[in-house]
């Protein structure tokens, strides 16, 4: 009968020695994460009470003011323009600068060099960088193209260097045998390639960019962020209203346009 | 026109060529027989020094091969080369992968962008005609047939007019009746154009039909030369030790025959 009993199997049978361990693991990681949550104030019982305070900041959202609308035409033009110039900065940037972080094309210690410098500038967050191009060459937009751009380089930069890694050998090995220039081989050999994922790459960046862009205007680095930001700071709950559908109308349709765009590019 | 003499390469401890010399003239089709793993591609890779050799010394067209860059590409551009799976850009059209085996005439700048000489496109052109697909020249090379990559690849390598062509295991991946048209059209080019043709095989009956000489290799070490006629069971067992071990294996022909086992036949 005991043959007939479910088992529950996730791997090698435990031994007491595993138990042991896997015990006092899980109890020290409960314990941090209970001190963590009294250091932070993480109560139920303060969320039920602000609940009617958030319900009521909702309802003074609606209806939203369509008519301020209006006023959002050019700050979602800015911010669009915004995440298109930050990303071709990007690929720009990235695009000489995959060669010297690809594994297979560079000495050891370049390869690592550049991949040190890319996990830079994506480590740090676009607003980090937003707050610092706004120190370097003020207000307005233009801090927050170079901002999308740095951060942007970062991510392209692996992403392109990756799939340089991953390109097939033979055709580049075969390109130096007709006795190209590496130049040549690089055009011929590895552009072909690499492209589609390239292109895949620098679409996905866009839409990431253009959700960035909603809230450089915070900082003061272009865009519709900064409506949002001060309608808030007036109390004009109506138009954060419209500032937020606007700007989840514009991600909503940036995401589907490249995600479909993207796939169209792979498939080809 | 091709001059190998005491080819030697290692890899680590284990030695993949020791003391290898053999020769090959224009127009003559010389295949290296050898199971795999013998060191037959690592020879190959060596005569254009896309491999670095222990030591030896290898000439092409009387000139022995230069290490500097120039001087190499010059050398690779008068060596074409042929390999098992073809190799071919597969996003690019057959037209411009054939195009790539003029590269080295060309001036870098106006390549990049895409430009090439009428002359360029004629030549490119006239080797798909030789392999009879020019009338595929637009479409993508990855939408071709196994056997039909194979003789864009042959026309690549023409289309570098080379003095030599080297060929790593061309049919390995094909079936019988690409295998030949492969090897058919590898040999016409060399008997027509006087290109001196040095094919890695493994597989015996393509050796006796095609080649006009051949050199078998094992374990890195030449043991056997001559003509397919002299290729009889002993030099085989040379070639293939254990071989004979193995009833009904299609590696042994009739000594001093030249007929082709029936299952390869159109």
């Amino acid at each position: 009968m005991s043959s007939q009993r479910p088992r529950f199997i996730i791997g090698q049978p435990w031994t007491a020695g595993d138990w042991w361990r896997w015990g006092i693991a899980i109890a020290l990681a409960a314990l941090a994460l209970i001190w963590s949550a009294r250091y932070l104030g993480l109560s139920p019982s303060e969320l039920v009470k602000g609940l009617p305070w958030i319900g009521d900041l909702v309802w003074r959202m609606f209806p939203p003011h369509w008519s301020f609308l209006k006023q959002l035409a050019k700050p979602v033009l800015e911010t669009i323009q915004v995440a298109v110039w930050g990303t071709l900065f990007a690929a720009v940037l990235a695009l000489p600068l995959c060669f010297a972080g690809a594994r297979n094309f560079v000495p050891g210690w370049l390869f690592h060099a550049t991949r040190q410098l890319f996990n830079a500038a994506r480590g740090i967050n676009e607003i980090i960088f937003a707050l610092i191009f706004v120190a370097a060459v003020g207000l307005g937009p233009f801090a927050g193209v170079l901002a999308l751009s740095v951060h942007g380089a970062g991510m392209l930069g692996k992403f392109f260097a990756e799939a340089v890694e991953e390109a097939d050998r033979g055709p580049i090995e075969a390109l130096r045998a007709t006795g190209a220039s590496a130049l040549q081989v690089v055009v011929f050999g590895v552009l072909p390639q690499v492209l589609p994922s390239w292109i895949a790459a620098t679409l996905y960046r866009l839409e990431v960019n253009l959700r960035a862009a909603t809230v450089l205007g915070m900082v003061g680095a272009g865009g519709i962020g900064f409506e949002l930001y001060s309608s808030l700071k007036l109390f004009q709950y109506q138009d954060t209203a419209a500032c937020v559908l606007v700007i989840l109308a514009m991600v909503m349709s940036a995401d589907y346009l490249s995600s479909r765009l993207r796939a169209h590019i792979l498939a080809a | 026109m091709i001059e190998v003499r005491g080819l030697t390469m290692r890899y680590g401890e284990v030695a993949a060529l020791t003391d290898v010399s053999l020769e090959v003239a224009a127009g003559e089709m010389l295949v290296v027989l050898g199971p795999s793993g013998a060191g037959k591609s690592t020879l190959l890779r060596c005569i254009n020094r896309l491999i670095e050799p222990a030591a030896g010394e290898v000439h092409v067209a009387g000139e022995p091969v230069p290490r500097d860059r120039a001087g190499l590409r010059r050398v690779r551009s008068q060596v074409g080369m042929i390999f098992q799976d073809h190799n071919l850009v597969p996003r690019l059209s057959v037209l411009k992968n054939v195009l790539t085996g003029r590269l080295s005439h060309m001036p870098t700048w106006l390549s990049v962008l895409q430009f090439f000489r009428g002359e360029d496109v004629r030549i490119a052109l006239e080797c798909l005609r030789r392999v009879d697909l020019d009338d595929r020249a637009w479409s993508r090379a990855n939408r071709l047939s196994g056997g039909q990559q194979q003789r864009v690849g042959i026309a690549r390598a023409l289309a570098q007019q080379p003095r030599a062509i080297l060929a790593d295991e061309p049919v390995a991946s094909l079936d019988p009746k690409s295998a030949r048209l492969v090897l058919n059209d590898l040999r016409r080019a060399a008997r027509e154009l006087s290109i001196a043709v040095l094919c890695n095989l493994h597989q015996v009956p393509y050796a006796i039909e095609f080649a006009d000489r051949i050199v078998g290799i094992s374990a890195g070490k030449v043991v056997f030369e001559g003509t397919p006629a002299q290729l009889d069971t002993d030099a085989l067992a040379r070639i293939y030790p254990g071989l004979e071990d193995e009833p009904g294996s299609p590696a042994q022909p009739a000594p001093g025959s030249r007929h082709v086992p029936v299952e390869l036949s159109e």
